[in-house]
């Protein structure tokens, strides 16, 4: 298995140039793991940093709040044709100041907390680890480019959950599905589709953090116990344990973050390996990268070292040096909290529907007026 | 983003080629480019559980797949009408035409090149953990300058997660390893390899090699030209789903697969009989396959421009659509 040593570099600088087909420098021979990631829709058009995720998540908000005030707007001079009387008494209390407007902070909130709506509509399918995945990347993808404000979250959620499983071998009858969650009808969830295809711009192969992990399980079986254990006190139970809490830590921390957009499946998984047992999985690290084998003992011994290795050393420490500061990035970013309540989305999600249909909002307050 | 108005535009459709369950296929040109592409428009209103599952499969991983030896999805579109249109590169011949056409006469340096192109497109296929799932002379399509490329992804599927079942109903009867006749729901991309020494075979006979009537045949046909498995050469077959006490052929011997293939050479007999290897774990892999012999062996494949097409006559009608 290769490790990426790397940090990957922003899809704003080398991988726009690995985009040209060039597939391997010259002086390679052979095509690796990394080199067939850098050619993928997920690296190529679904990898930022931090910086162009907010600045991304704010221009949708700001969207958001351009389409509002439009279909407002639109709303009200309809609105205006029919009830000339009120909007001649009232009209100045019938403006788009009646609109509560998400702010930025609140979308995202919001976001979260339909985020873990979506593992519970997946837990209440039985749906695999793969579905749900897939379905949360999908949700997180789209909210990268629109603002609850155009969409509502609640449906986008319900259909993306009906793609993700159509396309991860898991597939549901559109009536089953709706018989299983109440108030929902085939054509609303049907009708997002192809908005939802379109704004993941038809990129549907999602690479998880769950295959690299099974790799490196395999992995640290093989330079942990093989030939012989490294450490006293850890045996194939001991990898195998970490191997579950590993797997947990991405369904409760990496999916629901940042960080898939941020780094590579296989430094997910390692961070997830880190976090859960920094001891074992340092170990390993050190195994692959610092040589530090049964055999590294007699290269230490030797006095006098070929420049040639010395430097060797160097670069290896050097990439381990980079891979374990990548790890403990992507921990952070992957265990970034953000509280949310039921209570406050659920004002949210109310105040979205009057954003989303405002003629319901200016006939709630003309009836007001007019009694 | 390139799908607002302006993509509607982008193509016309300007004959249509034909009409399958789930598509229509045009003829069209891109427009700015001038380029000829075929246009696959699948009919969403049949659909009532929305997308039509093998489009959408075929375009996430057609979306990721890029080789000289994979048709490529130029584009991905909504038509006004909401219909689904795949935009894939034009390529006018498939194998199938090639080896029912009896007037174009084959080179075995001719099948080499075809065989290479097949397995280069397939290792492309299996090195991002994509199972192609229905490889058959028919969606081999061949490019005007010779190229060979991998069509039709609606079957395909990732592999490679731990502890997922799959679905053993995959693969044209014909071209289907034994794995999947037993039922098997753990298989590798060994099923593709199958398929291509099948198709091998074919390419040499002119004929199918394996044609059962239907799946119970499939059987007893593949197993009279090959061998029944048994647990001495293939360990735990007989825990296998459909696997029942058959009718027990014996292996084919080296003589007799010579006589079935009087013009192929012994590096040729080799590498076909290590990809219809009964037991999917001793069947070689792609790269097996590429670094074999028999590529470097005299004569050499044949340049992809220099292979035969398509005897001209007028045969549009029998022409790939890939509906």
């Amino acid at each position: 298995m290769t490790i990426p040593a790397t940090t990957r570099p922003k899809a704003s600088e080398s991988g726009k140039s690995s985009k040209d087909g060039s597939l391997t420098p010259s002086e390679k021979k052979y095509v690796s793991s990394d080199d067939l990631y850098r050619h993928s829709s997920q690296y190529n058009l679904w990898s930022f940093t931090q910086a162009q995720l907010d600045e991304m998540r704010r221009a949708a908000n700001e969207k958001g709040r351009k389409a509002a005030l439009q279909r407002f707007e639109a709303a009200r001079s309809s609105a205006e044709a029919e009830n000339p009387a009120v909007f001649a008494a009232h009209g100045e209390e019938l403006t788009s100041n009646m609109l509560e407007l998400i702010t930025y902070e609140e979308e995202q909130v919001f976001l979260r907390f339909i985020c873990l709506q979506i593992i519970q509509i997946c837990a209440h399918f039985n749906m695999p680890t793969q579905v749900r995945a897939t379905a949360m990347s999908f949700f997180r993808k789209f909210y990268l480019v629109h603002s609850v404000m155009e969409y509502r979250p609640k449906n986008v959620a319900y259909t993306i959950v009906f793609l993700a499983a159509k396309l991860e071998n898991y597939f549901i009858l559109i009536e089953s599905f709706c018989t299983r969650i109440p108030k929902t009808k085939a054509a609303d969830i049907l009708g997002l589709e192809f908005e939802v295809l379109q704004t993941l711009q038809f990129t549907l192969l999602v690479h998880h953090p769950f295959r690299p992990l099974w790799g490196f399980f395999l992995d640290f079986q093989l330079a942990l116990l093989h030939p012989s254990p490294v450490m006293y006190d850890v045996s194939v139970d001991t990898i195998g344990k970490l191997y579950d809490q590993a797997k947990t830590w991405l369904n409760e921390y990496a999916l629901l973050s940042d960080a898939p957009f941020m780094f590579t499946p296989p430094q997910i998984a390692l961070a997830a390996f880190y976090d859960c047992d920094k001891r074992i999985t340092d170990r390993y690290l050190r195994l692959k990268y610092l040589s530090e084998g049964p055999d590294s003992m007699e290269t230490i011994a030797e006095e006098e070292e070929d420049p040639a290795v010395s430097k060797h050393k160097q670069t290896q420490k050097e990439q381990y040096d980079i891979l374990v500061k990548t790890l403990k990035r992507c921990i952070v970013v992957a265990k970034q909290e953000l509280p949310t309540s039921r209570e406050e989305s659920a004002k949210i999600d109310e105040r979205c529907f009057f954003i989303l249909s405002p003629q319901k909002l200016l006939k709630k307050k003309i009836k007001a007026f007019s009694a | 983003m390139k799908f607002d108005g302006t993509t509607l535009h982008k193509y016309t459709k300007e004959k249509k080629v034909g009409e399958g369950t789930y598509a229509v296929v045009y003829v069209g040109k891109q427009e700015f480019s001038h380029r000829q592409v075929a246009i696959k428009e699948i009919k969403t209103g049949l659909f009532k559980d929305g997308l039509d599952m093998s489009a959408i499969r075929e375009v996430k991983y057609l979306k990721e797949l890029r080789h000289n030896n994979v048709i490529e999805l130029v584009d991905v579109y909504m038509s006004p009408d909401k219909n689904l249109n795949l935009v894939l590169e034009y390529l006018p011949c498939d194998l199938e035409v090639l080896i029912k056409d009896t007037s174009v006469v084959f080179k075995s340096s001719d099948i080499k090149s075809w065989l290479l192109m097949t397995l280069r497109g397939l290792h492309h296929c299996h090195r991002n953990f994509i199972l192609h799932r229905d490889l058959k002379p028919n969606n081999l399509l061949l490019s005007p300058d010779g190229e060979l490329k991998l069509a039709d992804f609606g079957l395909a599927r990732a592999f490679g997660s731990p502890n997922e079942d799959l679905t053993p109903k995959v693969v044209t009867r014909w071209y289907r390893a034994p794995e999947l006749l037993f039922g098997a729901k753990h298989y590798t991309g060994a099923v593709d390899i199958w398929a291509v020494g099948i198709i091998f075979a074919e390419l040499m006979l002119r004929i199918p090699y394996l044609p059962g009537k239907d799946d119970v045949d499939q059987l007893d046909v593949t197993f009279k030209a090959l061998g029944t498995p048994t647990e001495q050469i293939w360990p735990n077959v007989s825990s296998l789903p459909n696997y029942d006490a058959l009718k027990v052929y014996p292996l084919p011997s080296r003589q007799e697969l010579r006589n079935r293939f009087s013009a192929a050479t012994d590096k040729a007999l080799d590498l076909m009989i290590m990809m219809t290897q009964l037991d999917p774990s001793r069947r070689f892999d792609t790269t097996r396959c590429l670094q074999d012999d028999f590529f470097l062996e005299q004569p050499l494949a044949t340049s992809p421009k220099d292979l035969p097409t398509k005897s001209s006559g007028g045969d549009e009608k029998r022409r790939k659509t890939n509906a």
